[in-house]
């Protein structure tokens, strides 16, 4: 089970299993951020492209207007295939 | 060897993961081995879904253990030729501006297992994938051939 939450700090904390069956969802939150935020990756058990490319497109956005997404808490298999992707020179890593 | 074909639209991707899950803890595949396996056969699934439109006939998924290799492959009935082995490679060294999603998921596939294999005959298309266990995946199935 997948879930997308926007905390009261600007947080966006992702859980479970982003596939492709959460790409509307997801986006919809995602479209919500207008600032520089966190995004937390702890509860987050697997992603797949159609994740990934809502956070490229999502940071595409926010960098156009100065703005970026930090990603934190990836378990090691999701930071495997950021790095396949070549995201992580696309996004900040913590 | 296990085989269970789904219905050609989004909404089976939920079925496969159950199917792929069951699969794992059947022959206690590790963390890793269930991670590549799940993103393997969701981004073919898928592209089979995006790509294919208005095909009826259902996509089989068949996973097995041949050896100290987890072999998976789909099988595409009514299909159109697409060889995903000689898709366009994706460059992921492009800066952002020109960064695109497409492709990135037969990228991923293609990083993460061993072999892949196309074969295409009578519009059935196969794409097998070998991806070889690993640590304690190796461990376990040695131990069950003693």
């Amino acid at each position: 089970m997948f879930n997308i939450t926007i905390a009261d700090d600007g947080e966006v904390r992702l859980s479970g299993r982003f596939d492709a069956t959460q790409v509307e969802r997801a986006r919809g939150e995602l479209n919500r951020i207008v600032s520089s935020c966190t995004v937390n990756f702890e509860e987050l058990d697997y992603i797949s492209s159609a994740g990934l490319g809502l956070l490229l497109g999502a940071q595409k956005r926010l960098l156009d207007s100065g703005a970026k997404l930090k990603l934190v808490g990836l378990n090691r298999h999701i930071r495997e295939v950021f790095q396949i992707a070549g995201f992580d020179q696309v996004f900040e890593i913590e | 060897m296990r085989r269970r074909s789904f219905k050609r639209e989004m909404a089976a991707l939920d079925d496969v993961f159950e199917f792929t899950s069951e699969f794992a803890g059947a022959h206690d595949l590790g963390e890793r081995m269930s991670f590549v396996m799940n993103l393997a056969v969701e981004e073919l699934f898928t592209n089979i879904v995006k790509c294919h439109r208005g095909g009826g006939a259902e996509v089989a998924v068949q996973l097995e253990i041949s050896g100290d290799n987890l072999v998976v492959k789909i099988i595409e009935y009514d299909a159109e030729h697409f060889d995903v082995t000689r898709a366009i490679p994706v460059d992921v060294d492009k800066p952002l501006a020109e960064r695109r999603v497409g492709g990135l998921g037969l990228h991923l596939v293609r990083s993460l297992v061993d072999e892949i294999a196309y074969d295409y005959k009578d519009r059935t298309a196969s794409i097998t994938l070998v991806k070889r266990l690993e640590g304690p995946d190796v461990q376990h199935h040695d131990r069950g051939r003693r």
